[in-house]
């Protein structure tokens, strides 16, 4: 038992260990055992040996985490990948990890936006992914999807063709919605950098979409 | 005012991507819980440094500065000892190796026989 900076005390450990996590994760995605806790108490926790700890950040954090790379890759296998990575430098930052200094989530938006931009950055050569997520949303009709698809795949690449921290900043501000100084703690850089980054970032990627206007439909807009 | 019709494109396409909201599959969340089990199991690297010398191993064997003064007054003891030993010293030494046998470099009749030498 350990016991929280924010007062309360963590369940006793799983006796199934890490086997039974799955099956736990399933059944306890609405009932966090720690919805009280930060996401940095819950990190501490982990490092502490709690198994519990690390069921629950994954429920907290793994869906963002994947969203984000999707949003950036558009590609369901590489977000995966790019989603596992994060997290294992997540659990492997753990001992290290002081709370009140920085927070979790700010720094895994920084690490998946990093991660993405490497992947984006081997994709200038020339390989054309072609495995893009899947909308959620089954009532469009199939050739919605695959317009959507063909759509998210074009911005995914057109990221790829910008300067990295314009992709990071446009992709922060514009796909995750978040405000300039969020944006400003995740890049370590000031506001004025942010308002900076973003304005050319938005500038040169509708330079690049813009040879692609009638390819993805945008002819009569 | 009008608008940019790139902007427009740009808006519509940001909006189409934020309302991308995938799920983890079970098996994304069974690899990243297996990960998380991997990292916590995983034995802590010793913290070896590579750059210490003999002279340091020396003195982490022998039990570092306090060791080195203890054996500094044992050698300067052991040395005195030797050259001005005590009374309770000898005596010991006598009744366990024997009576002193002394040698004198300069013996009486050396001094007599170089008297002789020179007076004659």
């Amino acid at each position: 038992m350990v016991a929280l900076a924010e007062g309360g005390l963590l369940p006793s450990a799983d006796c199934f260990g890490w086997v039974t996590g799955v099956a736990r994760y399933q059944m306890n995605m609405t009932s966090d055992s720690f919805a009280e806790a930060s996401d940095a108490a819950l990190l501490v926790a982990f490092a502490n040996g709690d198994n519990d700890a690390a069921r629950d950040l994954t429920a907290r954090l793994l869906p963002r985490v994947l969203a984000q790379a999707t949003r950036m890759l558009a590609n369901t296998s590489e977000a995966e990948d790019v989603a596992q990575d994060a997290m294992i430098r997540l659990w492997k930052i753990a001992p290290d990890w002081r709370q009140g200094e920085a927070q979790v989530s700010t720094w895994l938006y920084r690490v998946v936006a990093n991660l993405c931009t490497d992947r984006l950055r081997k994709r200038r050569g020339g390989v054309s992914l072609d495995q893009v997520a899947e909308p959620e949303d089954a009532t469009p009709s199939v050739a919605e999807q695959i317009q959507t698809r063909t759509r998210l795949q074009a911005l995914s690449d057109a990221l790829a063709q910008m300067p990295e921290r314009q992709a990071q900043a446009v992709s922060l501000r514009h796909l995750e919605g978040l405000s300039n100084p969020e944006i400003a703690q995740i890049m370590d850089i000031s506001v004025r950098s942010v308002e900076s980054l973003t304005a050319r970032g938005k500038r040169a990627l509708a330079d690049i979409m813009a040879g692609r206007k009638a390819e993805l439909g945008y002819d009569d807009d | 005012m009008m608008t940019d019709p790139n902007n427009d494109m740009l808006d519509d396409l940001f909006a189409q991507a934020r309302a991308v909201a995938p799920q983890p599959s079970d098996a994304l969340v069974a690899r990243v819980l297996a990960d998380a089990g991997n990292v916590a199991r995983a034995e802590p690297v010793p913290n070896a440094d590579p750059q210490i010398g003999i002279f340091a191993r020396f003195m982490e064997l022998i039990g570092g500065w306090p060791a080195v003064g203890s054996l500094a007054a044992a050698t300067v003891a052991g040395i005195w000892v030797g050259v001005a030993p005590p009374v309770s010293v000898e005596d010991f030494t006598a009744s366990t190796f024997g009576e002193p046998v002394t040698i004198g470099i300069f013996a009486d009749d050396l001094d007599f026989e170089i008297g002789l030498l020179t007076d004659g």
